[in-house]
């Protein structure tokens, strides 16, 4: 029987609109937390998709020697698609010239991820393409047509065979961001490689299996694989290794997104606390007539639980449903801009969803609930009974338990909730008091005005401890809601930072230390802004303490000299060999010494290395490097160690010396410009009269940095907004839970003649008071926990944000105030007689 | 004897003292009558009243309900006890708001667990004359039909006392009388015995006995039976 009243009383309340902000409160945060964790789970493999195209595959084996065919049989068994693709350098031979070439031999299939993109005529509009260059021809990069004088047409020897030039190549998805292949790309088959002859035994060739697939199989496949491999002669590469350019901004945006969700998650647990508390108080009548009515305490236990339940489950499906329906949206916005579909999500956002909901639902609720089912039967006679308030401690354990616990499942990392969770416990204390004393000083000020503030402030100071715990909420809503914004705002300037619209586009590498100036003089005539240049030494690294570095640093000699490429495991192998050195006198900009010092004017030679390397290579202040450039042997100490921002469009080095040390050294320079696209055409009467300057475009490169960050803003946007709605409703929740308790006092004074204008400005004063103090403490509050998360998480200069200062006490004023009106003027719409009946 | 009291006490303390709210009380009441408690505000009638109907707990004494002993009881077995034997009927009506009338009626039978609560609520709506208006709410009623929703609540169970708390103090004159009439009425009908607290002394005439209840005394108005 006990579930049929239990149905009843559900479905009449449903119906009635009773239970709607408790039933909004579930929803919206699984609502909450499934669009958000289904949208970044896919946003994310999205991305990692996309990024795979750096790779022009999800994995890359590469190898010195050429791969052993059964593997490849083996990936092809378990359904993976596979590519081959063979880089080595070489002369290449046309117009009576010989230029040195990077020359790219792929197999059917390549690119597996991503696409190809050609041009007619050098540096004319490009488009994708999806096949390869025909038997005899080959694809090749812009610089070559102009250092070889190339047309469309012309013949091109390689080795001991001709390949007919037949298109510009543009854009090869895995040529990645290194600025020093000094040598143009040309692209040909793979079967044509032979032919070349140029594949001698000991010959400097990297050989390529580019794999692509599902997760599983290749995970599978990988397990299979990776016990064969031998460390040094195999790379086995996937993008997730990789120090992408983006990852930092990616990484970044990340964090974000958790941060955010967690805060949404934690407002609308807030949000199901304050309307459980109320769903609660409005059962106190029912139960203590149930009790009158001889209803025993295990039937009234049994019809609230499952009445509870009921509520939670309808939600929790609404929410669900919701949520999915919200998150396919946005995807589909994102996916029009990304070109793609986006892979599909895993169950677990589901569960988790609804495991929050369950659990704020049932947590929030449970003392509330046992309170509730404590009510005497006695209540009838006497309203002011509450039941006893002995468990109170245990309110606070569940909930702060819960949140806690919310935090842990939603981010999986107990530093961050942790931090999370004290802070915010530090920050709750703190609102309670400071909250107070405001209140008790407004009295003070409220004394001196009118009436309806009068009434105001007196109402304020009388409901004190209800009002500094609803304060409390008001303001952890106002003040997550600032902190979600500001954090967006400082976000999104950090990467406009990174990426202006004049963020450089186009590297020059090989200009003669004659031609600086005229260059120089040249982008200044015709309005281009550049970077500085930077002097380039090619020398090699031999020695570390006087133990040779061969044997010492690195396994194997040989592979790519790859001083600002984003690949370690290139970088590792590339010492030993020729790097780029430079010098300087003072520090570049996006770098940052992490120990020793900078050199200033001292002259003694000296050398500054970059983080990274030093990790890798075990180097600290004061290990003694040997070079040998061009046959001259050195040695100098290590005074500094850098952090560089590989990200920034800038030429960047590992290592870079004093003036004195190698200014005397023959050095070409290099340096990095910017050229809006629809002054492309330019570019070769720019150079014209340079003839071995190599240019380098990176606008392809910017482009998919670009659309990367603004997919993020949008997926940062759609947080934001969800936030927002968490906000609202709690705000909502607290101000319709006042209300019932000032209903009371409303009739007395509206019995004893207070005009409807009065008594709705007085509320209306009461709730600007309250909002604005919020908010004050809501932005006092933000800017500390900003000033820790951008310091301490998001590893961002701190900065102080005036503008809120302003912003959070007006918008907590008006968005209060403008609630509390609103559940005022339904009040007093009433005639007193309705009113009176229902609290009777 | 179907309700009885032996030096039943009800006291409070508060920051002054030991404060008397019920001096002690004997009292016998027998199955059938109708008995009003009178007396100003505040005099105690409601304390009596929910004494009496093992809504609160003595603070000495007893109280004796078809002979079984209250102060014997836990809270669950006297909410049994009021479930089997007692029917209600308050000053505020006290219906659920968001059961239409006719499940507000059914509540206590359903509680109690018995089969065809539907039918017996149709027929004592009907009795009550809110046949046509079963599936109203509370809110959607007058407080005359409020109180008739209630009165039809407080006999489903066929209980053998029934507690009335100024059952028509919330009513206007002529509603209040007919609520009265259709209350004494019912009372006769079945034979139950009814305590109603009021300060309505017309409303007392009505009963068989009269208590006065004064400052936590209760004595025993003398009157002509007629």
């Amino acid at each position: 029987m006990w579930h049929k009243i239990s149905w009843r009383l559900l479905r009449h309340e449903l119906r009635r609109g009773e239970l709607t902000i408790m039933a909004a409160a579930i929803v919206l945060s699984v609502t909450a937390v499934l669009s958000l964790s289904l949208f970044t789970e896919r946003l994310q493999s999205g991305l990692l998709e996309r990024s795979a195209e750096f790779l022009a595959a999800d994995r890359v084996l590469s190898s010195r020697r050429a791969i052993d065919e059964s593997w490849l049989d083996e990936a092809e068994k378990r359904g993976i698609q596979t590519a081959d693709r063979v880089v080595f350098n070489s002369m290449a031979f046309a117009n009576d010239q010989l230029a040195l070439v990077d020359i790219k031999a792929v197999g059917d299939g390549y690119p597996l991820r991503g696409e190809l993109r050609t041009a007619d005529e050098p540096f004319g509009a490009e488009e994708p393409t999806t096949g390869l260059p025909n038997s005899g021809e080959a694809w090749v990069a812009a610089a070559l047509f102009q250092e070889l004088g190339l047309q469309v047409g012309d013949t091109l020897e390689i080795g001991s065979s001709q390949f007919v030039v037949s298109r510009v190549l543009t854009y090869e998805p895995d040529v990645g961001f290194s600025v020093f292949t000094d040598s143009p790309n040309v692209l040909i088959r793979y079967d044509e490689l032979g032919k070349t002859g140029l594949i001698q035994p000991g010959s400097r060739v990297r050989y390529n299996v580019l794999f692509a697939g599902e997760p599983s199989q290749l995970e599978a496949y990988e397990e299979w694989l990776t016990p064969q491999l031998n460390d040094d002669t195999h790379n086995w590469r996937s993008i997730e290794d990789g120090d992408s350019p983006l990852s930092r901004s990616l990484q970044r945006a990340e964090r974000f997104m958790l941060l955010a969700s967690l805060l949404g998650v934690v407002l609308a647990a807030t949000a199901v606390a304050v309307a459980a508390q109320r769903y609660c108080q409005r059962n106190y009548d029912v139960v203590a007539i149930f009790k009158t009515l001889g209803a025993e305490k295990a039937q009234i236990q049994k019809i609230f639980i499952l009445h509870l339940l009921l509520l939670t489950f309808i939600s929790i499906a609404v929410g669900l449903a919701l949520g999915w329906f919200i998150q396919a949206q946005v995807i589909e916005v994102v996916a029009d801009q990304l070109g793609a579909n986006l892979p599909s999500a895993s169950w677990q956002p589901y569960v988790l969803a609804s495991a929050t909901g369950l659990v704020s639902a049932v947590m929030f609720t449970l003392y509330p609930l046992l309170r509730l089912i404590g009510i005497p039967p006695l209540r009838v006679l006497n309203r002011q009974l509450t039941g006893t308030d002995k468990l109170r401690w245990l309110h606070w354990v569940a909930s702060a338990g819960t949140i806690y616990a919310l935090l842990l499942i939603y981010s999986q990392q107990w530093l961050l909730s942790t931090a999370l969770f004290v802070g915010g416990s530090v920050a709750a204390i703190l609102l309670l008091t400071v909250g107070r004393l405001f209140i008790r000083a407004s009295r003070q000020a409220g004394m001196q005005a009118g009436s309806a503030w009068r009434l105001a402030m007196a109402g304020l100071q009388r409901r004190a401890q209800a009002n500094s715990v609803q304060m409390l909420s008001f303001s952890t809503a106002i003040m997550l809601l600032l902190l979600v914004l500001a954090l967006r705002n400082e976000l999104l300037a950090d990467w406009e930072r990174q990426l202006p619209d004049n963020a450089p586009n186009y590297f020059i590498v090989n200009v003669a230390g004659s031609d600086v100036d005229a260059l120089q003089q040249r982008f200044a005539e015709r309005n281009i802004e550049s970077n500085d240049m930077y002097p380039v030494v090619p020398g090699r690294m031999t020695a570390v303490n006087g133990v040779p570095v061969r044997e010492e640093v690195t396994k194997e000699a040989g592979g790519d000299e790859a001083d600002t490429a984003t690949n370690n495991a290139e970088q590792r192998e590339g010492f030993g060999r020729e790097l780029s050195l430079t010098w300087r006198d003072d520090l570049p900009p996006n770098n940052t010494l992490t120990a020793g010092q900078w050199w200033g004017d001292d002259p003694q030679p000296q050398v500054s290395i970059e983080q990274e390397v030093a990790q890798r290579m075990n180097l600290t202040i004061g290990d003694e490097l040997q070079f040998n450039i061009g046959g001259n042997t050195f040695t100098v100490p290590v005074t500094s160690i850098r952090e560089v921002n590989w990200a920034s469009l800038q030429p960047n080095f590992f290592m870079i010396f004093n003036t004195a040390t190698l200014e005397e050294f023959p050095a070409t320079f290099i340096s990095s410009f910017n050229l809006p696209p629809e002054r492309k055409s330019e570019l070769y009467d720019l150079f014209k009269p340079f003839p071995q300057v190599s240019l380098i475009d990176l606008d392809a490169v910017m482009e998919q940095l670009r659309e990367v960050i603004d997919q993020v803003s949008i997926a940062i946007a759609f947080v934001l907004v969800l936030v927002l709605i968490a906000g609202v409703l709690v705000l909502l929740a607290q101000v319709q839970a006042s209300m019932e308790e000032r209903q009371k006092e409303l009739v007395i004074l509206r019995t004893l003649g207070a005009p409807a204008k009065l008594l709705s400005r007085s509320v209306t004063y009461e709730f600007v008071i309250l909002g604005a103090i919020s908010g004050l403490i809501a932005t006092l509050a933000m800017e500390l926990s900003l000033y820790i998360l951008q310091t301490q998480v998001f590893e961002m200069a701190a900065t102080i944000h005036w503008r809120f200062w302003l912003f959070g006490p007006v918008s907590g004023a008006v968005v209060v105030g403008v609630l509390g009106r609103l559940a005022c003027a339904r009040l007093v719409r009433r005639n007193t007689a309705q009113l009176i009946r229902k609290l009777a | 004897m179907l309700i009885q009291t032996t030096q039943l006490e009800k006291q409070v303390t508060t920051q002054d003292g030991t404060l008397h709210i019920l001096q002690p009380i004997d009292l016998a009441i027998n199955a059938g009558e109708t008995v009003a408690i009178v007396g100003a505000s505040g005099s105690g009638k409601s304390t009596l009243l929910s004494l009496l109907a093992g809504l609160d707990i003595a603070s000495s004494g007893d109280v004796l309900i078809d002979n079984v002993k209250l102060s014997d009881l836990d809270e669950e077995q006297r909410a049994k006890l009021r479930a089997d034997k007692v029917g209600f009927i308050f000053q505020s009506f006290l219906l659920i708001p968001s059961l239409t009338a006719l499940e507000n009626v059914m509540l206590p039978a359903e509680l109690a667990g018995h089969k065809n609560a539907e039918q017996q609520a149709r027929e004592l709506l009907t009795k009550v004359g809110l046949g046509e208006r079963l599936t109203h709410y509370p809110n959607q009623l007058s407080g005359g039909e409020q109180q008739r929703v209630a009165i039809a609540r407080a006999f489903i169970g066929t209980p053998k006392i029934l507690f009335a708390d100024e059952p028509t103090g919330n009513l206007d004159s002529t509603t209040g009388h007919k609520v009265e009439d259709l209350l004494f009425q019912m009372n006769q009908e079945s034979g139950t015995t009814l305590v109603m607290v009021t300060h309505d002394a017309e409303l007392a005439e009505r009963c068989q006995r009269v208590l006065r209840m004064d400052s936590g005394r209760l004595t025993e108005v003398a009157r002509d039976v007629a």
